[in-house]
């Protein structure tokens, strides 16, 4: 299973498609069958006017990201860990590790 | 300051022009993401992990109170209320909206400033002392000369695809504030002319300059670069972004060869046509006169006071002022790195009470330094303790200028698309380990810096301790080196030993800075000093082992 | 689905500095081609090298980025083109092709940019001393007047007769 995320041309923001499309919320991804997700990746590289640099995160069995990008893309869904910069979104969604799910 | 003439003007609206047109058509779908890409650098936006990240340029570090003011504004209206000063002396915003981009251009044009070149494959914000024009040590003033590369350097139609990034420092001092030694192009004024230093760099492959020029004479100063960049734009390396930058060429080549056909190239070309005449460059040496210096006789009895009375204040003073060629004058840090904060970031009310303080106390005058902090170059020592008091209230009288928690920290893994671990909580960490005034007091000069990845935005090859982020499977460690120094003995740092998880970093330094305290052989031996006399050896088993 | 266009993806048309489209009387010659009497003909640069002493009349030749483009010093004057490529518009040699054979060389003839030749380099194109462009473009003419009125102000001297901003503060050159 994958997720599909990317960032909005217009205001660079992180969004996530949700199946019907794209939020701002990493939790209201979906998570797609291979097949389904290479598919929609190869159609929303196409759409540039609307999302940027789209790619997959691959989840494992457990839901959770590959171990590699586990850093990387729970700080990217969650924003800053850190002081004045911590992200208002994911104080917004209150949820300390979307993947957990 | 230097003051836009309508030469000027005209050339910032017609950039903004063309800026807001690209973006038009980026938007509308006429150009594509890859094409749109290299022009959006070139205006300083980025397309960070969390949103668009704009750096404006702050012209080799020099601000007026009405361009922070500026600043502020737009943290306030456009992103998230505060921005982070970086070691190329500007000012990034983490959450700005591409279509707002021109807006901002616009609101930064009305103060003289811009977003130029602070990204992409061109000639990059030229950097100096941060102490320019006020400090005892200076034998000349490098901030005509960077306003003259400024210019030069503006939207140059040879060079604006140039095989990687370019960076150009500039110090007219004894001692080197500017690190020139590890810049693409390094210069040092000296009383017969500049010493060019070319090839330095940090990143995968870290380099110190070498000297292929000195005396080269001021009014010769652009054809001069512009010879050593055509060399560099015809035959640095394209096929791997990776060994693109001219210290790759210069180390193939060899420095002698390199500078063999610089001068070649600078011997046949028309130099009229590249240099500015004299007449240019003494018109630019009139931005940067004096101020009108505050004559009143110094109060020592009323400064002792404050300074007995108030031990705070009386650390400060000691940590965070620096001499002034008069005697009555001080320049002033103001630190950027309180604990638990990130390290060069400042909010928008910060940055309009630095605005206040500045035309109060500094002549209207700011500095960002290529620590991450701001300097007020000019301070009456009489108004000391009322900047000081002002300061405090905003959590800004922070007194480790220069100490072992004033680190250079890159964003890292928290907003940078390319890091490989964070850099922000470690330094967190690290400052909390040493949050004891008295105890980085009897520490005294340490630089550690903190780089998320092996592009070293963090400068973590010359940081006395340096600090590299690497991920290892997934899990964030740091590799720690040892010995570097960005000063007039610039050095790089050594790897020690294996990486460590963030956890065991703060420890392991307290027990390099223990045996530091414990081998000195007096309270002024600097850590540097102590490290080159011992050795790394001594200081590498410390690191690695638990005493 | 509404697939943006990009301007790119526009046959490449041959335009003027003046913003006239002309069509391209020229033929590329691959290197093992004969000269018939079709001409005229560009060279590749090795060819040219080669090929151009025993040769009268007057020749193309492609300079690829890499190519010391003053080796071709002893043979201007039977030289009339140079196209210069952009293999990638990211690649930067060319411009200082041109400029070294307008203030170096002295080189008079055309100097036409070819490759991935986009709107947005036609400015500091022209300042390097092009004036031949294969640009990519939906509205060729449009983006050359669109690049010539982008800049008052320049701050160098380059290769055009644009003078820099100094000339201009100082009175110089007037």
């Amino acid at each position: 299973m994958k997720l599909l995320t990317a960032n909005r041309l217009h205001d660079g923001l992180t969004v996530w498609y949700s199946g019907a499309g794209w939020v701002e919320d990493g939790a209201q991804a979906a998570a797609l069958a291979d097949d389904v997700a290479e598919t929609l990746l190869a159609e929303w590289k196409l759409r540039e006017t609307e999302v940027v640099a789209p790619y997959l995160i691959p989840l494992t069995d457990r839901g959770a990201p590959v171990q590699r990008e586990h850093v990387r893309e729970f700080v990217r869904a969650n924003g800053p860990t850190i002081g004045q910069t911590a992200d208002a979104l994911s104080k917004a969604f209150n949820r300390a590790d979307i993947f957990e799910n | 300051m230097y003051v836009y003439d309508t030469f000027d003007h005209a050339f910032t609206r017609d950039r903004i022009r063309e800026f807001s047109d690209q973006v038009a058509r980026r938007l509308s779908g006429e150009l594509t993401e890859d094409q749109f890409k290299p022009l959006r650098l070139m205006n300083g936006l980025y397309l960070q992990l969390h949103a668009y990240m704009l750096r404006i340029a702050v012209p080799y570090g020099v601000l007026s109170s009405r361009q922070m003011r500026k600043l502020a504004h737009i943290a306030r209206t456009y992103d998230r209320d505060f921005g982070h000063f970086t070691t190329r002396q500007n000012l990034q915003f983490n959450w700005i909206r591409l279509a707002d981009a021109p807006k901002i251009l616009e609101e930064l044009a009305e103060v003289e400033m811009h977003s130029l070149q602070t990204s992409g494959n061109c000639i990059r914000n030229t950097t100096t002392d941060q102490f320019a024009g006020a400090a005892r040590d200076e034998h000349a003033d490098p901030r005509p000369w960077a306003e003259l590369i400024r210019q030069w350097s503006s939207n140059h139609p040879e060079f604006s695809f140039l095989p990687r990034k370019f960076k150009i420092a500039i110090t007219g001092a004894d001692r080197d504030r500017a690190a020139i030694r590890v810049h693409d192009i390094g210069l040092h004024i000296k009383p017969q002319g500049f010493d060019v230093y070319v090839g330095g760099g940090m990143g995968r492959t870290p380099s110190l300059g070498h000297c292929i020029r000195t005396g080269l004479p001021g009014e010769h100063l652009l054809s001069y670069l512009e010879a050593a960049l055509r060399v560099y734009n015809r035959y640095g390396r394209r096929d791997n972004s990776f060994k693109a930058r001219i210290k790759i060429l210069v180390a193939a080549l060899g420095p002698e060869e390199y500078k063999r056909q610089v001068e070649e190239e600078w011997a046949r070309m028309d130099r009229a046509r590249v240099d500015a005449p004299q007449a240019e460059i003494d018109r630019l040496k009139t931005f940067f006169p004096d101020p009108t210096f505050n004559t009143a006789a110094f109060d020592e009895a009323a400064f002792e006071r404050a300074r007995t009375a108030d031990a705070a204040f009386a650390r400060w003073i000691r940590n965070n002022t620096h001499p002034h060629k008069r005697d009555d004058h001080v320049s002033v840090t103001i630190s950027l790195k309180p604990t638990g904060l990130p390290p060069g970031d400042a909010s928008s009310a910060q940055m309009d009470l630095m605005a206040d303080v500045a035309d109060d106390y500094a002549y209207g005058e700011l500095r960002v330094t290529h620590e991450q902090n701001i300097v007020l170059p000019h301070v009456a020592k009489n108004d000391l303790y009322a900047l000081y008091t002002r300061l405090d209230a905003v959590n800004l009288s922070t007194a480790n200028a220069g100490k072992i928690t004033d680190m250079i920290t890159c964003p890292g893994l928290d907003y940078c698309s390319l890091a490989n671990a964070r850099s922000i909580p470690l330094s967190q960490e690290i400052s909390q380990r040493f949050e004891d005034a008295n105890l980085t007091d009897r520490i005294g000069d340490l630089q550690i810096k903190i780089s998320g990845c092996i592009n070293a935005c963090g400068h973590h090859h010359v940081g006395h301790i340096g600090i590299l982020g690497v991920d290892k499977q997934g899990i964030e460690f740091y590799q720690i080196l040892l010995g570097g120094r960005a000063d007039e003995k610039a050095a790089l740092g050594q790897i020690t030993g294996k990486g460590l998880p963030a956890e065991a970093v703060p420890a392991a330094i307290e027990r390099v800075v223990q045996l530091y305290l414990k081998l000195r052989t007096h309270d002024n031996e600097r850590f540097i000093d102590t490290l080159e006399r011992v050795g790394r050896d001594a200081f590498a088993e410390a690191l690695h082992e638990p005493a | 689905m509404n697939l943006p266009k990009p301007n790119s993806s526009y046959e490449p048309a041959l335009v003027t500095r003046a913003g006239e489209v002309i069509p391209n009387a020229w033929q590329l010659l691959v290197d093992e081609d004969t000269t018939g009497a079709e001409g005229p003909y560009v060279l590749g640069f090795e060819r040219a090298l080669r090929d151009l002493d025993g040769l009268n009349g007057h020749y193309g030749v492609r300079v690829n980025p890499g190519d010391d483009v003053r080796l071709l010093e002893p043979f201007l004057d039977r030289i009339t083109l140079i196209e210069v490529a952009f293999p990638g518009y990211r690649d930067g040699r060319g411009y200082s092709t041109a400029r070294i054979l307008r203030e170096d060389l002295g080189y008079i003839g055309a100097i036409r940019a070819v490759g991935d030749v986009l709107r947005d380099q036609l400015f500091i194109m022209m300042r390097c001393g092009f004036d031949e462009f294969l640009v990519k473009d939906k509205d060729p003419a449009g983006a050359i007047a669109a690049a010539s009125q982008r800049f008052s102000t320049t701050y160098q001297g380059a290769a055009d007769s644009a003078r820099p901003v100094w000339a201009l503060r100082h009175g110089i050159g007037a």
